[in-house]
């Protein structure tokens, strides 16, 4: 079966003496996730949506099996993020801005390293970095420390290592932050690719441009709920306007208020 | 077992393959402890040479001429001494004071008039006296009252001699020692005893300071940490590659401080050209010895990476194994100054304490081996305890992610 599903998930956060001091609050414990639900499907690009701090990352991290949630449960092919948390690691690819490669290395060492950690014999390995380091034009670069190499090169480098073992589900957050136009073009151009091929794409972004362009069905999260969850199509009718920025700034707005209230 | 063997390489080659690493982990300890303990040798050797070739500055009033030519008689010695001698006349004893103290004069003798003759009359007149001025603060001072202190009393035992009627009757008792009893290899295994096992213990942990931290709390601080968390292998994996990367790590970089130490070592003992007897030891005693750095560095190595899992940076993890080093230094100067090496098995149960122990014993040729079977199997125990901990830590989200 397959599919990647989301149930519920609810994720509370302690908060350290330097965190309440940054946030700028008293509270001990911050509530990420508030029961977040969604499902994506073989051959679609999943956008989740929502500002700064809504719980967006936090919810790929438990997909991810970086964190658990208090509540609720994954499940990627049937099998549990909490329980079977292996086996979905072999099924993903996960990357977010936060996840950096060893500076030192280059990138044929780290492709071949990563091939090894996810079990993929030497044969398959090389043939998969010639086809992604040509994709993402880092074949001239590969025996280049990534220290030396520019924000775009790495952030390059790091798709193509979290693809080494061509996991049928993407997990992207933020893939084209900081990029420049030329690479996020690489980047966005590739995830319609993967959809094609009948992956499952999951993007988390602040622009929603991407999410126009790219995503089949879209979850709007603001404060560690989910405020929509449909269709592109569907969701950008909600709005007054029919266009993905009014609705979203009105969620923003009215979680705002509910917030105050 | 292949994802342990590829953390490991992984780790190996990240050391490896930086040239500023190996020089500062596997050439630079060697090299520095070689250039350290030569430098103090050579002081010590140029300062107890420079004390000897001094010639001793010596005030003096009314020296019997017999003792006045013993002391003259020291420079035809093997290591000759040279003495200046002075006549007090009019100067006062607190003048003497201040230039002895000052270190213009060496040591001031100021014997009774009739010295001699208060001696030979012992049975008439009151014992002669002898005024010493010497200054212990000072090197050269002090070794020539030595030098003089040991001439005067072969000069009181000539004279006891000569007030008995026949010198043979001086003699109390004859004094006579087995020559047999000593071991030579065990005389100079004590020396080893005393330093080696300190040192080796310092040195394992020294090196494996210098790239444990770097190698799980600088993953965290760089970020990297959760690229390896996002892979399939197992966090127990992910901790015996770390572990064993690490300890053959830490063990070459021990190894290069050792090296450079049995270089420096007859220079800072003093020796001879012929410098010091390694070969005392047999092959057996050499494997145990790698048995025993194999298991001690597996618990250094093991604590120094729970510390630096749970430490949120690098910086963090130095500051926190900082007193466990210190722990560690007073448990090797226990063991290497203390009393000779203890027998009892319960001792070699101990973390480290127990393996400084054992490595004294087999260097002294006392060790026994069901405390060598309780060195090897307490080390896998701990470290095991270790790897079962940092795995625990690889799957703490807090200790894992949080800033």
């Amino acid at each position: 079966m397959k599919s990647l599903v989301v149930k519920d998930i609810k994720k509370t956060f302690r908060l350290s003496k330097k965190q309440r001091k940054i946030e700028q609050t008293d509270e001990t414990k911050k509530v990420a996730l508030r029961g977040v639900s969604f499902e994506a499907q073989p051959g679609e690009i999943f956008g989740l949506l929502g500002p700064n701090g809504a719980g967006k990352t936090t919810a790929l991290r438990c997909i991810a099996t970086l964190i658990k949630p208090d509540q609720g449960d994954i499940t990627v092919d049937g099998f549990s993020a909490i329980k079977a948390s292996s086996e979905v690691r072999k099924r993903i690819a996960f990357l977010t801005n936060e996840m950096k490669l060893e500076d030192h290395f280059t990138p044929n060492y780290l492709f071949r390293y990563f091939s090894r950690l996810h079990n993929i014999s030497d044969e398959v390995s090389e043939m998969r970095k010639q086809a992604l380091f040509k994709r993402f034009g880092i074949d001239k670069f590969q025996e280049v420390k990534v220290s030396d190499l520019s924000t775009g090169m790495k952030q390059k480098i790091s798709i193509a290592i979290s693809l080494v073992h061509d996991p049928d589900y993407i997990i992207f957050d933020e893939p084209t932050n900081g990029l420049d136009v030329l690479t996020a073009r690489t980047v966005t151009d590739y995830l319609l690719e993967m959809r094609a091929e009948g992956k499952t794409v999951i993007l988390s972004t602040h622009i929603l441009n991407v999410v126009e362009k790219l995503c089949d069905r879209v979850g709007i999260i603001i404060d560690g709920e989910m405020k929509a969850l449909d269709s592109l199509e569907n969701v950008q009718n909600i709005a007054s306007d029919q266009t993905l920025e009014t609705l979203f700034f009105d969620l923003v707005k009215e979680s705002a208020v509910e917030e105050h209230a | 077992m292949r994802n342990i063997f590829t953390v490991f390489r992984k780790e190996m080659y990240r050391v490896l393959s930086d040239m500023r690493l190996v020089l500062m982990i596997f050439l630079l300890p060697g090299i520095s402890i070689f250039a350290m303990y030569w430098l103090i040798g050579t002081l010590i050797q140029n300062q107890t040479e420079a004390v000897q070739q001094h010639t001793i500055i010596v005030y003096e009033e009314n020296m019997p001429a017999d003792i006045r030519s013993s002391l003259e008689g020291l420079v035809d010695l093997e290591r000759p001494v040279n003495m200046e001698f002075h006549s007090i006349d009019t100067l006062e004893d607190s003048d003497l004071k201040e230039k002895v103290r000052e270190g213009d004069i060496d040591v001031v003798l100021r014997f009774d008039a009739d010295f001699e003759a208060k001696i030979s009359n012992y049975d008439q007149a009151e014992a002669p006296s002898l005024f010493i001025i010497y200054n212990y603060g000072r090197q050269n001072s002090s070794f020539g009252y030595n030098q003089i202190s040991s001439v005067l009393n072969q000069y009181q035992s000539m004279k006891l001699m000569e007030r008995l009627e026949d010198p043979s009757h001086a003699q109390i008792f004859v004094t006579d020692y087995a020559d047999d009893i000593v071991d030579e290899r065990q005389m100079t295994g004590q020396g080893f005893a005393m330093l080696l096992p300190f040192l080796i213990v310092i040195f394992l942990f020294a090196g494996a300071m210098s790239i444990g931290p770097d190698s799980i709390a600088g993953e965290k601080e760089r970020n990297t940490i959760a690229t390896l968390l996002i892979t399939p292998i197992k966090r127990s994996e992910i901790a015996i590659g770390k572990i064993s990367s690490l300890a053959l790590l830490s063990f070459i970089s021990a190894l290069s401080s050792f090296v450079g130490l049995a270089f420096s070592l007859p220079k800072l003992m003093q020796m001879d050209t012929n410098g010091v007897e390694y070969n005392i030891y047999e092959p057996i005693h050499f494997v145990l010895i790698l048995f025993t750095l194999m298991a001690t560095v597996l618990i250094i190595v093991g604590l120094i990476a729970v510390i630096s899992a749970y430490a949120k940076t690098i910086k963090e993890a130095s500051m926190l194994i900082m007193p466990f080093y210190l722990v560690t230094m007073i448990i090797g100067l226990l063991s290497s100054f203390g009393t000779e090496p203890s027998g009892q098995l319960i001792v070699h149960f101990i973390p480290i304490y127990g393996s400084v122990n054992f490595l004294s014993s087999i260097f002294v040729f006392q060790y026994d081996f069901a405390n060598f079977v309780a060195v090897i199997v307490s080390s896998v125990v701990y470290t095991s305890l270790f790897i079962y901990l940092l795995t625990r830590l690889f799957s703490s989200e807090k200790v894992m992610f949080q800033k």
